[in-house]
């Protein structure tokens, strides 16, 4: 079992610092939020509140010191303020605790170097694993463990899922995990690695490679503070055949500068990263907002394809509009994909299916005629996906309305759950009057895009772990 | 990239029997104390060749007017041999080259970078290689596929291939250039930086033609 395990499957839970009481602005302060966090998000095991001012907190007896509490405590979190974080540690190792999350700020980040070392030392000596400081938490989704002082709590329930987020950010990290859940993103963990006194992103993705909730990593680092660690856990995940995309901030000078203030850690040099990224087969994003749609794609995809052999390199374009099929081909010439010509025998077998107009040779403009036809359009995809010399199809929608949008939707989720290869869709009409058929897309996990570009990239980034992955067992093979 | 004056290095010479010893191609050339010397050795190696100023202290030669290209004879080598004397002001030695033909100037280097250690870098080389920007990266250890990746991902890759009448550069060399880099930055933890540049393609052949090996 790995050493993190107590960690991420707890059995039961203290809150340093819970509390009931609100801010002057309303929020909750950080030991309610956290004590509220655990409570509403069902977390099955024990959970102790401790303060020495309250007798219960939503629900749970309280104590007045962590050695007060009758039974083994596997985790605290840690929310009083920054000075009395050392004491409170000192606590929980005397009770034994195993892990502690400390999420109070005011360490490295704010210049307290000597505070975090001190910290940093107690854990160590105590044989304390130590998320943080400066954490906004950690959720487990499958096992209902949200400790975290994040807002994004209020999202009830959690849309759980195969995507582990690490984050070292924990306010930005917890606005693109709610965005993520809206856009239907399921997750398995979320961790902020805050100023990593002890455990760093290296050592979460290391030990949740192991996790089989775990299918894709999307990770946003500021800094890489152990390089050999994380490059270990990157190949360890590249052999368990899962996609690991990252982001990385500090490409600017002002951005490095913000990153070392905020972190208290060094963001290394850009193109270093990049670097090492290509080397060890990791997918960066140049754009945050590409980060989890990203992710999502790989969790869906690999829903019903084995990516680790994926190819995506010749795209098949169908849409019926010809003004986004070129910019489609543009942008797949532009990525460094293929849009194959059919052969005559496939062009001329959707020939059949299409308005006499259309464009069949790939791209194929389909016209808006096609919507004359029941079943031209599945037809045709379904040639496409036929295709031995075609990896991936794309697949863009321009200007439908319902119940035409409906029709996509429903006839789109099908064809992608037969589907034995890569299949993605660009949306580009007005989603107002799509209200039923385009969240149809996001019920069968088809990945779903806005722009063409971003279509585009998702099929890149497909072939690129495919090719990264045949690349690695042919290395192991030789 | 950037060498300084100021910098604790090798010389010339130096710099390219160690390159050499990692398995680099590197110029043939001979380091002599004086002018006597000099003609000798530029008669072994054959004219045309380069006399350089050549110590630890000259590390931005060009700058310093301690490069003298292309001499054809016996005389133009005194001649320059001359200068080199007022120039070097009684300091150094001279380093007699042979004057290597080719048109494409190539890079390669290490740096080590604060976050993952020693990197090894690979371009396109020549007096423009700062302002063109155009190079790949990798952090050591590298294997011989990720040296050939890094050809291809330079910007002027076409100039690899076969072009204008000049043939295919020899990957496999510079994929060894590159992973032969890669194992003297992590044998020698006391070198902070290597820069051969340019490193010439002598037909299809690349010849590390300058290096510096900057020191701790």
């Amino acid at each position: 079992m790995h050493s993190l395990q107590v960690l991420f499957k707890p059995r039961s839970v203290a809150v340093v610092g819970a509390s009931r009481g609100v801010t002057p602005t309303g929020a909750p302060k950080l030991g309610t939020a956290a004590m509220k966090n655990l409570v509403e998000h069902g977390f099955a095991g024990a959970i102790y509140p401790v303060n020495p001012k309250e007798s219960e907190l939503f629900g749970r007896a309280c104590t007045a010191r962590v050695a007060d509490i009758h039974g083994p405590v596997d985790v605290a979190l840690i929310v009083v303020p920054a000075e009395a974080c050392v004491q409170a540690l000192r606590d929980c190792a005397a009770k034994g605790v195993r892990a502690a999350i400390v999420m109070s700020a005011g360490f490295a980040e704010a210049g307290h170097t000597a505070l975090q070392d001190e910290l940093g030392a107690v854990a160590r000596a105590a044989g304390i694993r130590l998320v943080g400081p400066n954490t906004a938490g950690f959720v487990d989704f499958h096992h209902q463990f949200a400790a975290t002082i994040s807002m994004v709590g209020e999202m009830q329930p959690f849309r759980s899922g195969g995507v582990a987020f690490i984050t070292q950010s924990g306010a930005l990290g917890g606005s693109m995990l709610g965005r993520g859940m809206e856009d239907g993103v399921g997750f398995s963990h979320w961790v902020t690695t805050g100023n990593q006194a002890d455990l760093g992103a290296a050592d979460y993705l290391d030990a949740l490679v192991d996790d089989p909730e775990a299918k894709v990593f999307a990770l946003f680092l500021e800094s890489v503070t152990d390089a050999p660690r994380f490059i270990a856990a990157a190949q360890k995940a590249a052999r368990a055949g899962k996609p690991v995309i990252v982001y990385k901030s500090g490409a600017s000078a002002v951005g490095a500068a913000s990153s070392a203030s905020h972190t208290g850690a060094l963001a290394g040099s850009h193109a270093v990263f990049s670097a090492m990224c290509r080397q060890h087969g990791l997918i960066q994003v140049d754009d945050l907002a590409e980060l989890l749609p990203l992710a999502k794609t790989f969790a869906w995809l690999g829903e019903r394809l084995d990516l680790r052999s994926q190819r995506a390199r010749r795209v098949a374009i169908v849409s019926a509009s010809g003004g986004i099929c070129g910019v489609a081909a543009d942008e797949c010439e532009r990525a460094g994909l293929l849009v194959p010509e059919l052969s005559r025998e496939r062009q001329a077998q959707i020939r059949a299916f299409v308005p006499e107009f259309a464009s069949v040779r790939n791209p194929i403009d389909v016209t808006g005629q096609i919507r004359s036809s029941a079943t031209g359009y599945q037809d045709t995809v379904r040639a496409v996906l036929d295709d031995e010399n075609i990896d991936a199809v794309l697949l863009l929608v321009t200007m439908a309305a319902e119940p035409r949008a409906s029709f996509y939707g429903r006839e789109i989720g099908a064809l992608s759950q037969a589907a034995n290869k890569p299949l993605v869709v660009t949306w580009a009409g007005p989603l107002s009057l799509a209200q039923q058929g385009y969240p149809m897309l996001g019920q069968a996990h088809v990945p779903t895009f806005e722009s063409t570009r971003a279509g585009v990239q998702a099929l890149k980034a497909v072939d690129q772990f495919g090719r990264l992955q045949r690349r690695l067992r042919q290395q192991q093979g030789a | 990239m950037t060498a300084h004056i100021a910098l604790h290095a090798m010389d010339e010479y130096e710099a390219k029997r160690l390159l050499a010893s990692y398995g680099v191609p590197v110029v043939q050339e001979a380091r002599v104390a004086d002018e006597a010397a000099a003609l000798a050795a530029a008669g072994a190696i054959g004219y045309p060749v380069v006399l350089k100023g050549c110590g630890p202290e000259f590390t931005h030669k060009t700058e310093l007017g301690l490069v003298h290209l292309n001499l054809r004879d016996d005389d133009s080598l005194r001649a320059a041999a001359a200068q080199l004397r007022i120039a070097m002001q009684g300091r150094g030695e001279l380093l007699v080259q042979q004057m290597v033909q080719g048109k494409r100037e190539f890079l390669a280097g290490i740096s080590r970078d604060a976050q993952f250690g020693p990197v090894v870098t690979f371009g396109l080389g020549g007096i423009f290689a700062e302002a063109l920007a155009d190079v790949a990266l990798r952090v050591c250890p590298l294997t011989h596929d990720d040296a050939l990746a890094m050809l291809d991902e330079i910007r002027a890759r076409t100039l690899l291939g076969a072009y204008r009448g000049m043939p295919a550069v020899d990957r496999e060399t510079l994929a060894r250039i590159l992973t032969g880099l890669s194992r003297l930055a992590l044998d020698r933890p006391d070198i902070t930086a290597i820069d051969i540049n340019p490193l010439v393609i002598a037909g299809a052949s690349p010849v590390a033609v300058d290096a510096l090996v900057i020191l701790q």
